[in-house]
């Protein structure tokens, strides 16, 4: 085959590469979006908030935990179940982060990872991942 | 002199030299550069006493850390006085400071011998490395590790307890010298470019990109085994944007050693390294922008806390950036570089192919992690999850699997055709098969997952035969490339393995009793309590078809200093697969007659078949209160009490201690009849006590529980030893490549020492 042939395989299949990735990346992209927002989208957001105080109930045998954020600047509240083993220090929470999705059915966000924000004196907080 | 009272005066004194004697250096070698010959010894001698200078620097800083010297704020932050010696010493690079510093330490000894070794264009490469050093100094004279506080704590804060720990002692100093040679060939390429001469620079950095290649790597492993062993994560890489600030580099430093060696070899590339050399650079930038800046704060599990200087990293970056765009920009296109004239099937054509991939991996990671800057300008800032990474990389590892697989066999001009090709990879490729027919009937089913397994392990198989065989002629020192693809090959097949077949499975273990997972039946058998250095652990007995395999001591504790619960895994590696216990949870339970109960001074009470009453408060237990607290001792209160059981009385008196830090404690007593009791609170105003009691009560005991994340992975030992073998390669080829230097050394320094 000639050389001009070989490059317009290669433009091509980098094209087509730079399609999938950009396409993966939209559909990976979990965007930080207020509670009304994540009620809407039917797509995976994260949400942001404190953890609304003597909100927290958890099962410890389906290991489900149940709890309300608070959205500190609009005072905005949303029910949220996480389906895994409740997060040690939870309850002491400055700020938790939660990805997932809202639920309709149930009418609450259904999480399947946490970012947990706890205070710690070194540099300032400590952040920890559940999923 | 008010201004200097705030600082120690050793450590910031050495630093403030230190800008002096770089400057000293800039000039030197500005008037070398005019052609000045005279100014070489003054240029050299003034960089050695930069050096120096930063090596008194980290030395005060070592000392003050060693004698815990707690007047200096950041010695007061990261050490305690409980913190073990090596500890003392990871405190050096456990803050943002001392984590500059020590970078900047590595740098400046590195120029060293890169002063003696950087050859004609030693003036221009050493001002433009110089100038990365000066760089982070001048953070480090804002942000000044050696700042003080107006009294000496009597303690420190003490170390992350996540840092606490051996692995911590020495990842993150390899890392930051790997960031450190990531100068170099940035140094070299812009002297070359600014010289607009740039016959030599390729020669002259290709052990050095070799070397940064191999820290790099170094670390990047090493940090992958923290994160695995140590930190419970479940996993070696969680392209977190920490993580990713240290992979991009280090894929663009792997692009750039193909290209310089292809350059080495067939004269092509002459642009496109020049580019990679300055990208390499810039990446470490970037990377160190990304994760010290805070812009991430709420992405990543890693901590950031924006220390103000996310300023200075951004000028520092355009400086560079600006600096690599400017002389790109204007003297590349002068730059005489060989066309392609190698047909499709050649080793020349799979070099492009490659370093072509390995750009794009680094392009597609760097989006990745940019992702929340980059939908920040669009909408809702937001990132990408794990799955984005895995995806688009399994194309790219498809493409590299492919090249490696056949490149063995590959001649630069390419004169055999496909078949003889194959030919000779034909015990490779019978080996690929049979082995990928194995992994099917284990369980492998995915198309994509097949050919990338049989690709993988042909391109194993393949640069080991050929490795092998030139081995055997004594060729050993050529043949590090084929050694590092036999790591690549064995590396992909652990990735593949230990990521998309591994089964997790989260299980909650009531003390006593087997609960079966999988193959294998999990017993929590006790939980031990701290003993010496040896902290709080779980026994957990593992047994496969009856018969014990395992006995894992997972930990599970609460840091006393930051009241934080950390979690050790235990794992069990053998070489087909991990198992990797983690702790999520524990619940001590309660022992048999639990019972809690208030009562006022003179009141008795009855629980199971006791009786107790509270004869009073003891203020004055173990001395004056008054004396103790103005001593700084615990104070103590005790509460008298009285037993009652089948007509014996006896009288003991539980105590609650305040202790001076804040804390309080109440130790039980030990009844003589049997049970325990303590006192749990005090209510002063009522004159009542809240009383623990065990042993008496009629309440049932609840088990202790533990809750653990049991994973199998399969194949991670092959990660490690991919690298391992990666790593080996880069080694035999870097040697070979700095003895080219030395020859090149001899030939092209005439002038100078």
């Amino acid at each position: 085959m000639s050389r001009r042939a070989w490059t317009v395989i290669g433009v091509v299949l980098l094209v087509a590469f730079a399609g999938f990735a950009f396409a993966s990346f939209r559909t990976s992209l979990t965007p930080y979006v207020s509670y009304a927002e994540a009620q809407r989208a039917p797509r995976t957001v994260q949400v942001a908030g404190a953890l609304e105080q003597g909100s927290t109930s958890y099962d410890e045998v389906a290991t489900t935990l149940h709890f309300v954020l608070r959205d500190p600047e609009t005072g905005a509240t949303m029910p949220v179940e996480y389906d895994g083993v409740k997060p040690a220090n939870f309850e002491d929470a400055i700020s938790i982060v939660a990805i997932g999705r809202w639920d309709a059915g149930q009418s609450r966000f259904a999480a399947g990872k946490l970012l947990v924000k706890c205070p710690s004196k070194y540099q300032g907080a400590e952040v920890k991942e559940y999923s | 002199m008010t201004a200097l009272a705030g600082y120690y005066l050793p450590g910031a004194i050495a630093l403030w030299c230190a800008v002096v004697f770089a400057l000293a250096t800039l000039w030197g070698y500005a008037d070398l550069h005019r052609g000045d010959e005279s100014a070489r010894p003054f240029a050299r001698r003034s960089y050695l006493f930069f050096t120096l200078a930063i090596v008194a620097s980290a030395i005060v800083l070592g000392i003050a850390l060693a004698r815990r010297d707690f007047r200096v704020d950041y010695v007061f932050q990261y050490t305690g006085l409980e913190l073990p010696w090596h500890y003392q010493i990871a405190a050096f690079w456990a803050g943002q400071k001392g984590s500059f510093l020590i970078w900047l330490l590595f740098g400046a000894l590195i120029g060293v011998p890169l002063m003696r070794t950087a050859g004609r264009h030693e003036a221009p490469v050493m001002g433009i490395y110089l100038l990365a050093q000066l760089g982070l100094l001048l953070i480090l004279v804002r942000e000044n590790p050696f700042t003080m506080l107006p009294q000496a704590p009597a303690d420190g804060q003490g170390l992350n307890p996540l840092l606490q720990d051996d692995w911590m002692v020495i990842h993150p100093p390899i890392m930051f010298v790997g960031y450190a040679l990531a100068a170099v060939p940035f140094a070299f390429a812009m002297a070359a470019l600014f010289k607009r001469d740039t016959s030599e620079w390729a020669a002259r950095a290709f052990p050095w990109a070799l070397a940064g290649f191999l820290v790099l790597g170094a670390a990047i492993l090493l940090g992958g085994y923290w994160a695995y062993a140590t930190l419970g994560w479940g996993g070696y890489w969680g392209w977190d944007p920490v993580e990713n600030a240290s992979l991009i580099p280090w894929l663009l430093g792997t692009a750039l050693v193909h290209g310089l060696y292809l350059e080495r070899t067939r004269g092509r590339y002459r642009r496109i390294n020049l580019v990679l050399a300055s990208l390499v650079f810039l990446s470490v930038l970037y990377g160190t922008f990304l994760t010290r800046s805070g812009v991430l704060a709420d992405f990543s599990v890693h901590s950031f806390v924006d220390l103000g200087i996310s300023g200075w990293l951004i000028a520092i970056m355009a400086f560079f950036g600006g600096m690599a765009v400017l002389l790109l920009g204007t003297r590349l296109r002068h730059v005489e570089t060989a066309d392609n004239a190698d047909p499709a099937l050649s080793r020349g054509t799979f070099l492009v192919l490659a370093t072509i991939a390995i750009l794009v991996c680094a392009i597609v990671v760097t989006a990745g992690t940019s992702a929340p800057i980059l939908t920040r300008f669009l909408e809702n800032p937001g990132q990408v999850g794990p799955e984005f990474y895995n995806r688009v990389n399994l194309p790219i590892a498809l493409l590299v699997a492919f090249l490696l697989a056949l490149v063995p066999f590959l001649t630069w001009r390419g004169e055999e055709g496909l078949r003889a090709v194959l030919r000779k990879a034909a015990p490779g490729l019978a080996f690929g098969f049979l082995a990928t027919c194995g992994a099917v009937g284990l369980g492998v089913h995915d198309p994509f997952h097949i050919l990338f397994l049989f690709l993988a392990l042909t391109a194993l198989a393949t640069n080991l035969t050929r490795f092998a065989s030139l081995a055997r002629v004594g060729k050993v020192a050529s043949a590090g490339g084929y050694l590092a693809h036999v790591g690549v090959g064995i590396i992909l097949v652990g990735f593949l393995a230990s990521s998309a077949y591994d089964e997790s499975v989260k299980v909650t273990l009531v003390q006593g009793q087997p609960v079966d997972v999988g193959a294998y039946s999990l017993t929590f058998e006790r939980f031990l309590e701290r003993q010496g250095r040896e902290k709080e652990r779980a026994e957990v007995t593992v047994s496969r078809d009856g018969g014990k395999v395992w006995t894992a001591y997972p930990k599970i504790f609460v840091n006393e200093r930051s009241r934080q619960l950390m979690v050790n895994p235990d794992i069990r590696s053998t070489m087909l697969a991990d198992l990797y216990l983690s702790p999520l949870e524990y619940d001590p339970g309660r022992a048999a007659g639990f019972g809690e109960l208030s009562l006022r001074k003179g009141e008795v009470t009855r629980i199971g078949e006791a009786e107790i009453r509270f004869v009073g408060f003891d203020l004055e237990h173990g001395g004056n209160a008054m004396a103790q607290m103005s001593a700084g001792d615990p104070v103590s209160v005790g509460a008298v009490l009285e037993v009652t059981r089948g007509g014996a009385a006896e009288r003991v008196e539980p105590v609650y201690r305040f202790r001076s830090d804040g804390e309080v404690e109440f130790p039980p007593v030990t009844l003589a009849g049997g049970g325990r009791i303590a006192v749990g609170g005090i209510d002063a105003t009522a004159g009542a006590v809240r009383l623990l009691v065990e042993g008496l009560g009629e309440a049932q005991g609840i088990p202790a529980r533990l809750s653990l994340d049991v994973t199998r992975k399969p194949l991670v030992q092959a990660v490690w030893w991919g690298m391992y073998v990666i790593l080996a390669g880069g080694i035999l080829a870097l040697v070979a490549r700095a003895k080219q230097v030395r020859r090149l050394g001899a030939a092209a320094q005439p002038s100078g020492s």
